[in-house]
């Protein structure tokens, strides 16, 4: 999916948007712009009856402040609305193949039910969000994931879900429909995109409270402000009256103006813009959240289970050694390995190929150079492989296999063969012991020591999280030896070995009883606990069924490591919402400076020494409040989407670089803002 | 040594004191309130009351007791001097009439001590000593109640239970209060404060003139009033008085007093939550407004810029001689930064910038460090409010020890916050579009709009000093002023009872490197900040057409 | 059995009941007894001086020593300017509360500047010193005008069409402290006469930053009931007194140190001289002839 930018071709799409959301009936779910918009009205109205040009141009800049607002929400829906409409025509359309008792029948996609049964065949668009029950079929999955690559979907196992306007490619599968008509993942992922579904996160609902509160106070403020002033005019009956204050107190329309600029306006227009742009960004990064609670509580995590499989691993072993015994040269040990992982299709085999040859140089070979070698496959029953060729059996297996196998054979097993093969298995490897057979003798050549691949860089990603403040937990079903090996190799803070399902849970418990907040991904249907208890749960898109319900996020790219960047972008929509706010509040200093002077100084003199900005004129001075006032606003909608830089660090040093920039800068800024509009708009008539 | 290094090291003296105490003290107060054994006397005291010590109650109960107790004391004391005629001790005064027998009621009960009256020509000795020391006494306990219920709420962890209101007033008053109050009274009297039971000789001075020498329990009542944040005079003039502040280490002594139970309660409470860093770092919030605010408040009366304080060459009107403008300037900053109300000098005569200073103080909510227990409860809240917005900038939802600030607490912490400035502005502009709100002022222009501005400050922050040009004793102001007061006092209370029963449930959240760190001097530059800043915003206008407009001459 | 709402006020007003007996009745009476150890005693029952077996007032509390029309008697040091009564009165014990900008006098007082200049003045004319003040006319009021005229932008009139001078009185003043303001001539104020249309300009004028009067003997304590005054004003005095009492100037001011107290422990308060115990002093050493 693409990352639109804030452009002016997208600003002037969201206009029309933007003037639908003047509606009183829209604007009254921000209560803060709806101020701003009654306000406005009522300016008008005093305009009309009494005009003048001052008068004209703070009314014609009230209403840009609620466009503005209303610009911020039009444009951060804007973005989601395209995704929407690619997602709508995937699923429009769609006839399905609904399997009945004793044939088939065609009906529409949005007739199926849960438990329905499905024929899917290659070419045909899967009418719905299922399980494969029957079959295996290769995929296109991109009109959800953008990723072109086909995938591999199949009845039973952890790879049995298939999403609704997914095209399979290849094959014939049957599809037992799980999803409610209408509630199909492309549903939910338009409604998301949309924000048409978007609730209120429990940190947005406290912040607003926290506005309402400051909202409260100002608009108390300048009520009560008016009682005062006429208090101070008429007790100096020589001032003659002013644009700002007569007789009657401050005029109508210098009072909107001082409640529109100190109310939190800049944080009130921007905050739903925030919120969807979160939920943006997560989508971007093919992430879908089933709230906004989810992601905002993906920044609070404290604790992150990661599988070690697929995740902190390469999903296989590899060999990394050969170490012969008893007196077998490396070369020989290497080379019987070599020969007989040749046919071994599986990873280890591959693996031991591709080490013989990378670091003993052997010759590239393909099984089928050697006439007449007999391949043995690996078996369940035997726990070896290995080859018959030349005279020569070689095996290669399990330990005791391995041993067994050169004893019948009439061999002899060295006793250093144990001790090795225990060093192997405590450094958190897995030993194969390779054996051969000739002419009658046996003897055990070496052990190849296969182990768990850490992926790179994630040593730096755990370093980062810690420096988060979160906790990072290897769950693996390795024994504990070897889970403290790939831990400390990894650079994971913790881990659980041995771990069954339901240890994984009561790890869960554990943790959350504890007062922290756990994040863990999964695909299986036995994680679906797990990821119903996690406080956020990602499920793998390749996943089951049952995983995607259970959990509160689905990753499209199955990437598990994507957590890291599911806790960053939580961490960003709560910075962003938290440093805007502390910029609104700060900007109200220097608005105050601009129009308290601006309101009394004719008065009492002494006040104009409050005029720090030595603003033209009361006129220009409440004119540029106002004015700066809507246009930071714009100025900020870029930021209210992309986010506020997020660099791990502790929370300290993350403290430090907001406040200095948005507090202070939030001080500073609109002083310098301000004084630069009054330069402009003194030359406009009525400004003295 | 000049006034002005006398009055740097008078102020480095009280931080030095403070200093020493504030681990003992608060360390002893730790253990006070949350020891389990009771004293035989407080078990016979417990059994007269006719409630069970060891029975806990939760937020709602805690509250009730709290509002069941101070509406008796109001009623109690309403009556005492509706029939103080008729009692002991009673100098021979009246009734004190309704209206004003309301206003002192609630004054005193809410630790407002707001005095319409005047104290030499009002009230008997027994209504002094055995109405309004007594208030002065359990009104002060009550705040330290609810902060200990509310510091409870932080430290405990799923739990429906604050503690027992009754248990902890009367363990406050009999373990803390009534011991350090005996050894002041009697310190005051070695510095000239009166304990008598006299009523008012007669006689001839030197140049002939007649003088009443007056009488009374003084000292008993008089460190009370500073020691528990009072603030209610004995006489009209209050701490200037010579008989209720006769020198000028008395006169320190009872700034120390003022400061000495706010400030040792942030150890308090670190103790209580088990961090004696957080402890500090409140401290330090409040140390760090309270020497800024004494700093500005000394520096501009030492300035004395004004066409008055200029033509006299000091800011010496309404300033008592032996304690000078300096250390007069740093006990005004103390009682107003506490909600204590005592004066040594007369705010109203101050320079304008001075005296706004006072005004300022009380603006802040009086956090800093405010009342007994009141001052521990209204910084918390701010911290709260503090750790919300801060605890978002670092991508967490905000906690604060370990509690998660969600939509709840920012409710009740906002409700908290949002009550003074409502009763204040509200009270003010009442007072400026009434007839009956302009006829009390005794100053015209920017100064009375100033005297009014600070009558509702003052009551509704319970603080109970005054720009005492403000003729107050009026039906209307009565009235006014003791809703303000009643409101400012209970509604706060309320919500952050409630606040304390929200974060008591909930269960404990451990610190990360991800936590916002509580105790470091970022966060108590930023607790300072947000205080500062939200007063600044919400009283700027107000304050523009008082002291500022009065202040600043172009 | 009762409603829990009024068990709960019951158990509330035993609790105060119980507190009234203990810290109302109990507590005041311990201090009391307290009190009656020697060497606290005299100062619990309020420092009461004697001369000659005669309780003539307390050290702790100031006192007026005037005649009875209020004149200073010269003999004595005089006291601070008192708003307690009508002076020095303990049952009424007060501040004037007049702010700093108080400097129109109205018709029922004048304002806190008039007082000050008008002390000052006093002052300076018993001590034989210049009364002048800044803003203070040299009549011993406020210097103060009341300038009409369009405003201008920072509120200042500019070009004033009218000056009045509005703490000096027709009748009362001769001639306005100034001629004129600004070119524009200077009038006196007329009794019943509106001014608040004027912008009232406070004039410095010429006197010193620090007066030869100091700033105690100009201003009111915060009580009316100050017994002391400052080290500068009781030296100011000692001329006149010793004049009154026909003895050297310097051992009058012998006396003065005497009764004078410095800062406690060196940084608490300021230096200042009880004037009451000085008087008494001065009538043992060096008493008055009662022709005098």
């Amino acid at each position: 999916m693409t990352t639109p930018t804030l452009s002016p071709a997208l600003l002037l799409r969201a206009l029309p948007d933007a003037l639908r959301k003047l509606d009183p009936r829209t604007l009254w779910r921000n209560p803060v712009m709806l101020i701003v918009e009654i306000g406005a009205a009522w300016t008008t109205v005093l305009a009309v009856t009494d005009p003048s040009v001052f008068a004209w141009l703070i009314v014609a800049w009230l209403w840009l402040t609620v466009l503005f607002a209303n610009l911020a929400e039009a444009v951060a829906e804007g973005r989601g609305k395209a995704q929407a409409d690619s997602l709508r025509r995937a699923r429009r359309d769609t006839m399905a193949r609904r399997l009945t008792g004793d044939g088939e029948e065609t009906v529409a996609a949005s007739e199926l039910r849960q438990g329905d049964r499905v024929v899917v065949e290659a070419g045909e668009v899967v009418p719905g969000d299922g399980d494969v029950v029957e079959g295996i079929a290769s995929v296109d999955e991109s009109a959800i994931t953008g990723e072109s690559a086909p995938v591999i979907r199949e009845s039973g196992g952890d790879r049995s879900a298939v999403t609704g306007g997914t095209r399979v490619l290849s094959d014939r599968v049957v599809v037992e429909i799980t999803q409610r008509p209408g509630e199909s993942f492309v549903d939910r992922m338009i409604a998301l995109v949309e924000g048409a579904s978007r609730q209120k996160t429990p940190n947005e609902i406290a912040l607003n409270i926290l506005l309402a509160a400051l909202t409260v106070i100002f608009l108390l403020a300048v009520a009560t402000l008016q009682p005062m002033a006429i208090y101070a005019k008429g007790g100096n009956p020589g001032v003659p009256d002013t644009v700002a204050l007569d007789g009657d107190g401050i005029t109508g329309v210098v009072l909107v103006s001082l409640v529109v600029c100190l109310i939190p306006t800049t944080i009130g227009a921007l905050l739903s813009a925030i919120g969807i742009a979160g939920m943006d960004r997560l989508v971007q990064r093919n992430v879908l959240a089933m709230s906004g609670r989810a992601v905002e509580a993906a920044g609070d995590v404290d604790t992150l289970l990661l599988d070690k499989t697929g995740t902190i691993t390469l999903g296989d072993r590899r060999a990394s050694a050969f170490v012969p015994v008893g007196g077998v040269g490396d070369k020989e040990l290497a080379d019987a390995a070599h020969l007989s992982s040749l046919a071994d299709e599986t990873p280890e085999g591959r693996s031991v190929v591709a080490f013989a040859r990378e670091h003993h140089g052997l010759p590239e070979r393909s099984p089928d150079e050697l006439a007449g070698a007999v391949w043995v496959p690996f078996s369940a029953q035997t726990r070896m492989s290995g080859v018959d060729v030349d005279g020569r059996t070689l095996r290669k297996g399990a330990a005791a296999a391995v041993a067994d196998w050169v004893r019948a054979s009439g061999g002899d097993v060295p006793a250093e063969l144990a001790a090795l093969v225990d060093g192997v298995s405590a450094s958190g490897g897995t030993p194969l012991v390779v054996g051969e057979a000739a002419d009658g003798a046996a003897r055990v050549l070496g052990v190849v020591h296969l182990k768990d691949v850490v992926k790179d860089g994630m040593r730096e990603r755990f370093d980062r999280m810690r420096r988060m403040g979160i906790r990072t937990v290897m769950i693996t079903g390795d024994n504990p030896v070897t889970a403290q090996a790939i831990a400390a190799e990894a650079g994971v803070d913790d881990f659980l070995a041995e771990a069954r399902p339901e240890d994984k849970l009561a790890l869960i418990r554990k943790e959350q009883e504890g007062g922290r907040l756990v994040a863990m991904t999964g695909d299986g249907t036995n994680d679906a606990p797990a990821l119903a208890k996690a406080d956020v749960g990602v499920a793998m898109n390749t996943g089951t069924s049952a995983a995607k319900e259970a959990g509160n996020m689905v990753d499209l790219d199955s990437d598990p490591t994507k957590l890291i960047e599911i806790v960053e972008i939580g961490k960003q929509l709560l910075i962003t919402r938290g440093a805007l706010t502390t910029f609104s509040i700060a900007n109200d200093v220097a608005k105050y400076f601009a129009i308290v002077p601006a309101l009394f100084t004719a008065v009492y003199p002494g006040l104009a020494a409050l005029n720090v900005m030595r603003l033209h004129s009361p006129q220009s001075a409440i004119l540029s409040a106002v004015v700066f006032n809507a246009l930071v606003i714009v100025a900020l909608i870029p930021l209210a989407l992309r986010g506020v830089r997020y660099r791990p660090g502790g929370a300290a040093g993350l403290l430090s670089r907001n406040l200095s920039v948005y507090g202070l800068g939030g001080v500073v800024v609109p002083f310098a803002g301000i004084k630069l509009i009054d330069l402009v708009v003194q030359f406009l008539p009525g400004m003295s | 040594m000049s006034n002005d290094v006398a009055g740097i090291v008078f102020v480095g003296s009280l931080v030095l004191a403070l200093a020493v105490v504030y681990r003992p003290l608060g360390d002893h107060m730790y253990r006070v309130y949350a020891g389990t054994r009771h004293a035989r006397v407080e078990r016979v005291l417990y059994r007269l009351i006719g409630v069970r010590p060891d029975a806990e109650q939760g937020w709602a109960a805690y509250a009730r007791s709290v509002l069941a107790f101070s509406a008796v004391g109001i009623l109690f004391l309403y009556l005492f001097q509706r029939v103080q005629q008729w009692l002991l001790l009673s100098l021979g005064f009246d009734a004190v009439k309704p209206d004003q027998a309301w206003n002192t009621a609630v004054s005193f009960v809410t630790n407002t001590n707001w005095q319409s009256y005047s104290g030499e020509s009002t009230m008997g000795h027994l209504v002094q000593m055995a109405g309004l020391a007594v208030q002065n006494f359990v009104s002060a306990a009550v705040g330290m109640c609810v902060a200990i219920a509310l510091v409870r709420g932080f430290a405990r962890r799923k739990s429906a239970q604050l503690g027992n209101f009754w248990v902890d007033l009367v363990r406050g008053t009999l373990r803390i209060l009534l011991p350090i109050a005996f050894v002041g009274a009697v310190l005051l009297i070695a510095g000239g404060v009166v304990q008598n039971f006299g009523g008012g000789d007669v006689v001839r001075g030197l140049g002939g003139g007649q003088q009443v020498i007056p009488g009374g329990p003084v000292a008993s009542q008089e460190v009370i009033k500073v020691l528990g944040t009072n603030g209610g005079g004995f006489y009209n003039a209050n701490s200037a008085h010579p008989f209720e502040n006769g020198t000028a280490w008395t006169n320190w002594l009872q700034i120390f007093l003022i400061l000495l139970i706010p400030f040792s309660l942030c150890r308090t409470f670190g103790r209580m939550v088990g961090q004696n860093r957080q402890g500090y770092a409140i401290a330090a919030v409040m140390g760090v407004i309270a020497l800024v605010s004494v700093g500005l408040t000394a520096v501009f009366q030492a300035l004395h810029h004004g066409t008055v304080p200029v033509a006299v060459g000091a800011a010496t009107e309404g300033v008592e001689a032996r304690f000078g403008v300096v250390d007069s300037a740093v006990f005004a900053a103390a009682t107003t930064l506490t909600s204590t109300g005592a004066v040594d000098s007369f705010h109203d005569s101050y320079t304008s910038l001075g005296g706004m200073m006072t005004m300022i103080n009380m603006m802040l909510g009086e956090v800093a460090p405010g009342g007994t227990g009141s001052g521990l409860y209204g910084m918390l809240v701010l911290a709260v409010l503090t750790v919300f917005v801060a605890g978002l900038m670092v991508g967490r939802t905000p906690e604060y020890l370990g509690k998660k600030i969600g939509a709840r607490e920012v409710k009740l912490a906002a409700a908290c916050f949002l009550v003074t400035p409502l009763l204040v502005l509200t009270g003010t502009a009442a007072a400026m579009a009434t007839e009956s709100g302009r006829a009390g002022m005794l100053n015209d222009g920017a100064h009375g709009f100033s005297e009014v501005l600070y009558a509702f400050t003052s009551a509704s922050n319970n603080n109970g000093s005054a720009f005492a040009g403000l003729t107050v004793n009026t039906v209307w102001y009565d009235t006014a002023l003791g809703l303000c007061m009643a409101l400012g006092r209970f509604l706060p209370i309320v919500f952050v009872l409630a606040l304390a029963g929200s974060l008591a449930r909930q269960g404990h959240a451990p610190a990360s490197e991800g936590t916002l760190p509580t105790h470091r001097p970022q966060f108590v530059g930023m607790v300072v900040g947000v205080t500062v800043v939200l007063v600044a915003l919400t009283f700027l206008p107000a304050l523009a057409l008082g002291p500022l407009a009065e202040g600043i001459h172009s | 059995m009762l409603p829990t709402w009024i068990r709960h006020h019951l158990a509330a007003l035993r609790a105060l009941l119980l507190f009234t007996v203990l810290l109302g009745v109990v507590y005041p009476l311990a201090v009391f007894a307290v009190g009656r150890v020697p060497g606290l005693a005299a100062k619990a029952d309020g420092s009461v001086v004697t001369v000659e077996g005669r309780v003539v007032g307390s050290s702790s509390l100031g006192q007026s020593f005037t005649d009875a029309d209020g004149k200073p008697l010269r003999q004595y040091f005089q006291s601070r300017p008192s708003n307690a009564g009508d002076g020095y009165d303990p049952t009424a014990s007060s501040a004037g509360n007049l702010g700093p900008e108080s400097v129109v006098d109205s018709t029922e007082a004048p304002s806190l500047l008039t007082q000050v200049c008008a002390r000052s003045k006093a002052v300076g004319e018993l001590e034989g010193v210049s009364g002048a003040r800044p803003f203070c006319t040299p009549g011993g009021v406020g210097a103060v005008l009341a300038v009409f005229g369009d405003r201008a932008k920072d509120g200042t009139v500019p070009r004033p069409t009218r000056v009045v001078s509005v703490n000096e009185q027709e009748g009362v003043a001769k001639a306005p402290f100034a001629a004129t303001y600004r070119g524009v001539r200077v009038e006196l104020a007329r009794v019943g006469e509106d001014y608040a249309k004027g912008l009232v300009v406070p004039i410095k004028g010429d006197a010193p930053a620090r007066p030869a009067v100091p700033a105690d003997a100009v201003t009111a304590s915060g009580s009316g009931l100050d017994p002391h005054i400052s080290p500068e004003y009781a030296a100011l005095q000692i001329k006149r007194v010793a004049q009154a009492r026909r003895v050297a100037p310097a051992q009058v001011a012998a006396l003065v140190r005497n009764n004078r107290t410095g800062r406690a422990l060196g940084f608490m308060g300021e230096p200042a001289v009880n004037v009451l115990t000085l008087n008494i002093a001065l009538d043992r050493r060096f008493p008055v002839n009662g022709a005098d």
